[in-house]
């Protein structure tokens, strides 16, 4: 362990500030600037995890967001610790802890990798085969399964970070910091567009950052410090924004994007405290540039997993950019150029390069000229056929190519290492590209899909768009950039530019060992652990949809989604079904890029914020009068008022029987009111309400039923007219929104000819209701100079008044049947006003109820609530509403549905009364409705949607629906419960004053 | 997310409008004279199209009008927009 | 007597951001469809109502904003105004409503005024709303009608970083909580 792994030639990493972390419970040391993983490799520790099937020893493979092995189990705090992690993206910082997923009890020796022997028996879709028979056995198969599957642990207590939204319009925005979207971003700054440029990591630059050598030249320079210079002078533009440590998650259509920003993820644990964690950008851009660059590929041979199996690149990365060693005698195995580029680099930080393994017959470029120079040794037309080393590889096997490449000729030759450096080409990242909708296109010459296709304003630029050669790099994308952007010139017009170009091109998607198939283990998928045989096998199983192929095989089914080798299974399967990779096509590429936390999606609408809610002018009194409040959509209403140790049924009772006994008074504020005028607001009402109101006169209240036009009940309301062309309307506390959206519809676009408009006020006014028989003594209190004789003020009329010099509108209306008043009063006097009314009841013991005891009083009326005793499927004559048909109007909204075959059957459900032969026992709303309580199947007529214990009648009451319950009057049924059966009668709705008369009390 | 150029407000994002189905489905004028079958075929029919498809939108949360719209609903393309009581500008 | 009691009724600062309701200020709802009533409210307000969408008209006393094509808000800029406010609407509602030319509706309990202002009262509104601020917030008086964080809102640039938000009542305890919550994490 005393390995000095790292160099000191890094410009990017601080080695003058060391910063402490732990691993698997063991203090380490990495300094600033690392990541988690560099900082491990550093540490000489490769092995960070189990594969999720055969729990195989895993190191690190990449250095990147397409990491599928090094996922950990970030901090260990029950609300903040987060699994799935991906150690190539977690900055160092002091105090981070993380340990291995998927393995007990430890990584180093774990239980679960007993898998590994019994793979063989654990073949693709292992699961799906096995665990079907008996189907009775599920439950006990299903116990284990989930005790066994899953990477990580979720956290289990609210998380205590604070997360952010934002919105963001711009007019380019440029994704990924490489070298091609650091000139995107250039350009488009340069001529005045308001321009966002996003990059995942800390530092701009791509990979060219770190490409220090002298076969790239731009300029005259090094390619990276050419580079470095532009980064420099993007910092003087005001028209420019750069988002560094930020992953675009998500393209939907019109340009919509969703960024993910890193705010604090990187700081100390004590630097992190009551800062925004994360911030997610919601981006509408009216132009886009991907430039989101290429992974690179690895290649698919046997025991292509081991810890120590590290793709070419990322080699260069941690040696050039973090300045540590991999390993200190590294083997390299590619199909291409790439893998010449990380010799050289190890070369000169002094570390021994054993050989570069190159399935190709030969290569002439000059980066493989200067790594011969250089005297490192090539295999030509070799491939790797087995590694060793359980959980380090220590030794690798080569054999000769055929010349068909299909088999491996001659001796195996065996080479020690501690690291194999990878390199099967590249794969550019599209799936921003088809994420927006765009269409792809296969490219035989260098087995790689690009953006073909695409429905937005966007264009992909560099490496993601098939650019692999510097030089094609920067004339093309500054070529397309200027295209896209309408720009004639730019800075960059006479670069000169200097590259190593590739001369020779091989690919074998599973490169053939001295063992057949089935005795080998080429994985495909790191993390799931599909191998290149399971791929096979699904196709001899037959399937043959790529889709398919992923769900039976789990192939690109992990965290990781399958980045890293989704092509090499696409290889293979068009491969060994003889179709093209163009017409195999690829599997859907869905958001989010990377995973995204909860805590990101959400944003801040959480605890008080996560649901909006709405206040009457009345709130703080209810509040003081320590009210229990019910959510009645948006609103927050007064439920109950408890007195001390009251229980809800307690209240409710009490608050019920004060109504009726004497005085009740109810905040109805949330009741929605639409202001009406205009000319034709009386033929208006005709036309949305079924009953007639050109004769209402002025001064006058109406209760409207409004249909939907399939003659079902939306909603209902007491209408007023206050004018010749003036009406007010009220609707339902829910229906408020969609009535007037209703109405607005039919205004605009069916009669356009009427001249009526509609203004909603139902925040404008206070509504206070006193109702029962001292209702009458309270408001002459309140408003002394009003005549409230039946004469003067009768039931169903309305008068303007003044109370204190404010206007308002009174109306004697009511819901509980009683004589009862509503005021409606600008809201900003509300609570004055109800005080006020408290106050003048004080001497008749006026009583504040809640919506449950309102609910109760109109039961005991049998009026309907619509939404409760309607649910879209009852029309006016379902409901015993007959009467409020207009059978002389020619048409309203709903007439022609009435009639229909379907609504004029007699056996249509009808709402009934039912009274319970014990008069104690009340009914659960919702309870089923029987005509024979034994019989099976039961055959079930209806259900109860109302139900209470009356204290004014003291018995039970409830409001049902039941199949043809007009005719059953005095008719016995059934309700069955879980531990009874209740006998009920049906009856008439109206359970309370038949007649009437306390309307007038 | 849609971008939805609203014909009396301009673009906006689509969270502020609300979807209201196929549009040119007049209600017609005199449905007492209409069959079961005639009636039900202006109340329940509606198109579900893979490709152009004429709809009704309403900017809920703006200006409260209601519009037309002419989409292709196999890639989400809004090919124009226009007023109620307007022919639509692609046939 | 009867109490006056504003919803919110308070004045919040924060670095570069102060955020306060406005009260008691008239709101006057006005639609009508032709060009006599565009004329007739010229004629009773001495400020013609504004026909361009998103702009808004006004003189020293009064805000006319526009809402839709048939659809406008007036607003009185100070409080001092409250005094005539019975006489305004009730000039407008008989010179309008009463000879059919529109409507004429009082939504100045309806709609709460908020006033924010601050060299970031953009970013603020960025927290929540999904409406492009960047030509908007550079053209005094513009006016629209969008979110803020899934409530309803209307928006008038009254002056540089310097605006009125109006929202329904019922939703203003809530919004202006998460506005406080959002200022205070800018």
């Amino acid at each position: 362990m005393n390995k000095n792994l790292r160099t000191t030639n890094s410009n990017f990493i601080d080695q003058t500030s060391r910063i402490s972390f732990k691993f698997d419970g063991k203090t380490l040391y990495g300094f600033k600037g690392d990541t988690l993983a560099s900082a491990l490799l550093a540490n000489d520790i490769h092995l960070v995890g189990r594969s999720f099937k055969y729990h195989r020893p895993r190191g690190i493979m990449t250095c990147g967001s397409e990491e599928p092995n090094a996922i950990v189990q970030l901090g260990n705090d029950l609300s903040m610790t987060e699994p799935n992690t991906r150690a190539t993206e977690i900055e160092l910082y002091e105090g981070l802890e993380a340990t291995s997923q998927n393995c007990w009890p430890s990584v180093n020796f774990d239980i679960g990798a007993i898998n590994n022997f019994l793979s063989p028996f654990l073949p693709a879709a292992f699961y799906y085969k096995t665990f079907m028979w008996p189907a009775s056995f599920w439950k006990k198969y299903e116990y284990f399964i989930r005790k066994s599957a899953g990477l990580g642990k979720s956290p289990t207590k609210p998380d205590k970070d604070i997360y952010d939204h934002r919105y963001l319009h711009c007019d380019v925005l440029i994704v990924g910091g490489g070298i091609s979207g650091i000139i995107a971003a250039k350009i488009a700054a340069q001529n005045n567009l308001n321009t966002v440029l996003l990059d995942d990591k800390n530092n701009l630059g791509g990979t060219t950052i770190f490409q220090d050598n002298e076969c790239f030249k731009i300029n005259n320079s090094y390619s990276n410090e050419w580079l470095k210079k532009e980064i420099e002078s993007l910092n003087s533009f005001k028209n420019l924004t750069i988002k560094k440590r930020t992953t675009l998650a998500a393209y939907h259509s019109y340009n919509y994007l969703l960024a993910r920003e890193n705010l604090t993820d990187h700081l100390s644990l004590d630097e992190k405290k009551n800062k925004i964690r994360q911030r997610l950008w919601k981006i509408r851009a009216k132009k886009v540039i991907i430039a989101s660059g290429a992974m690179e590929r690895p290649l698919i041979f046997n025991n292509n997993d081991r810890p120590g199996i590290i793709l070419s690149t990322s080699i260069k990365k941690y040696i050039d950019y973090y300045g540590v060693k991999c390993g200190q005698k590294i083997s390299l195995f590619t199909n291409n150029d790439t893998a010449y580029e990380t010799a050289i680099s190890l070369n000169k930080s002094g570390v021994s390069v054993n050989s570069v393994i190159d399935i190709r017959d030969k290569s002439n470029s000059a980066i493989v000229k200067e790594a011969e120079k250089l005297g490192i040794k090539i295999y030509w037309k070799h491939t790797v056929v087995n590694t060793s080393g359980y959980k380090r590889i220590n030794s690798i096997e080569l054999m000769k190519l055929s010349d068909d490449g299909t088999a491996v000729v001659e001796n195996k030759t065996k080479e020690e290492c501690d690291c194999l450096g990878i390199s099967g080409g590249w794969t550019p990242r599209v799936h921003l590209f088809t994420q927006s909708g765009g269409k792809l296109k296969f490219i035989d010459k260098d087995n790689i899909f690009l953006p073909d296709k695409s429905v937005s304003e966007q264009i992909s630029i560099g490496s993601c768009n098939g650019d692999f050669e510097l030089d094609d790099v920067i004339k093309n994308s500054i070529k397309s950039i200027k295209n896209f952007l309408n720009i004639n010139s730019s800075d960059y017009e006479n670069l000169k530019i200097n590259c190593s170009k590739e001369t020779d091109k091989k690919n074998i998607w599973l490169l053939p060992s001295n063992k057949p198939l089935g005795k080998t283990k080429p994985f495909l998928d790191f993390q799931n652990d599909s191998t290149a045989k399971d791929v096979k096998l699904a196709l001899r199983e037959g399937f043959k949809s790529i889709e398919h192929v992923k769900r039976y095989t789990t192939t690109g089914m992990g965290t990781d989604q399958g980045k890293l080798s989704n092509m090499h299974a696409l290889g293979i399967i068009a491969e060994t079904a003889e179709v093209k990779m163009s017409e195999l096509g690829t599997t859907t590429f869905r958001p989010p890029y990377t995973p995204l936390t909860f805590g990101a999606i959400v944003g801040r609408n959480v605890g008080e914020f996560f649901d909006i809610t709405r206040r009457t002018p009345i709130h703080e009194w209810h509040v003081e009068q320590k009210a229990e409040f019910e959510n009645v959509g948006q609103w927050k209403r007064a439920w109950y008022y408890p007195k001390s140790k009251e229980t809800m049924y307690e209240a409710v009772q009490r608050e019920s029987k004060a109504a009726r006994d004497s005085a009740g008074i109810l905040d109805a504020s949330t009741l929605g009111k639409i202001d009406i005028q205009g000319s034709d607001a009386s033929e208006f009402l005709n036309r949305v309400y079924t009953n007639a109101w050109s004769k209402l006169e002025i001064g006058k209240c109406r209760y409207g039923l409004m249909l939907n036009e399939d003659g079902m009940v939306y909603d209902d309301g007491v209408t007023t007219r206050l004018g010749e062309n003036h009406y007010i309307m009220t609707t339902t506390t829910g229906g408020a929104a969609n009535v007037l959206s209703k109405l607005e519809d039919y205004l605009q676009t069916e009669w356009p000819e009427l001249d009526v408009y509609l203004t909603s006020v139902t925040d404008n006014y206070a509504t206070v209701s006193i109702c029962g028989p001292n209702s009458k003594k309270i408001l002459s209190k309140v408003i002394p100079d009003l005549d409230l004789s039946d004469k003067e003020f009768p039931h169903m009329s309305f008068k303007n008044a003044l109370i204190n010099n404010i206007k308002c509108r009174v109306m004697r209306i009511s819901f509980t049947g009683e004589h009862s008043y509503e005021i409606n009063i600008q809201s900003n006097y509300g609570k004055s006003l109800w005080e006020k009314c408290i106050e003048a009841g004080n001497e008749f013991n006026i009583t504040p109820y809640g919506t449950e005891a309102m609910h109760l009083l109109r039961a005991e009326k049998g009026f309907i609530i619509a939404g409760q005793d309607t649910d879209g499927t009852m029309t006016p004559v379902d409901l015993q509403m007959d009467w409020i048909i207009s059978k002389k109007k020619y048409d309203f909204i709903g007439k022609r549905s009435l009639y229909r075959s379907d609504t004029i059957r007699e056996d249509r459900k009808q709402l009934v009364g039912l009274l319970t032969d014990d008069p104690k026992e009340v009914l659960e709303e919702g309870a089923q409705i029987v005509a024979e309580a034994k019989k099976k199947p039961v055959e079930m007529l209806g259900h109860v949607t109302s139900s209470y214990f009356s204290p004014n009648l003291n018995k039970s009451i409830a409001l049902a629906v039941v199949v043809n319950g007009k005719k059953l009057k005095g008719q016995k049924m059934f309700v069955p419960m879980e531990n009874k059966t209740i006998n009920v009668t049906i009856t008439d709705t109206v359970f309370l004053d038949k007649e009437n008369k306390r309307l007038n009390a | 997310m849609f971008l939805i150029n609203c014909p009396y407000c301009g673009e906006r994002d689509q969270s502020e409008f609300s979807a209201g189905g196929e549009a040119h489905i007049v209600r017609p004028k005199q449905p007492t004279e209409l069959s079961d079958d005639q009636w039900a075929e202006f109340l329940f029919m509606r198109k579900n199209i893979k490709g152009i498809q004429l709809e009704r939108w309403n900017h809920a949360h703006g200006c409260r009008k209601w519009f037309n719209m002419v989409r292709d609903t196999s890639n989400d393309k809004i090919h124009a927009v226009y007023k109620m009581g307007e022919k639509p500008p692609i046939k | 007597m009867l109490n006056y009691n504003s919803p919110i009724n308070d004045t919040k600062k924060y670095p570069e951001i102060e955020i306060s309701e406005v009260e008691p200020i008239i709101k006057l709802n006005l639609r009508g469809k032709n060009r006599d009533f565009i004329t007739k409210v010229g004629k009773v307000l001495s400020i013609i109502p504004p026909t361009d969408p998103n702009t808004s008209s006004g003189n020293d006393n009064l805000s006319i904003l526009w809402l839709g094509p048939d659809e406008w808000m007036v607003y009185a800029n100070d409080k001092n105004a409250l005094n005539d406010r019975g006489i305004l609407e009730d000039k407008l509602f008989n010179e309008i409503s009463k000879v059919k030319l529109g409507s004429v509706t009082n939504v100045t309990d309806h709609l709460v005024m908020i006033n924010i202002r601050g060299n970031k009262v953009f970013e603020l509104l960025s927290t929540g709303c999904p409406f492009n601020f960047n030509d908007f917030m550079n053209s005094k008086g513009a006016t629209t009608q969008t979110l803020l964080n899934h409530v309803d809102i209307i928006i008038h640039n009254k002056n540089v970083n310097d605006l009125n938000l109006f929202v329904r009542r019922s939703f203003s305890n809530h919004l202006w909580s998460w506005i406080n919550d959002s200022a205070s994490r800018l």
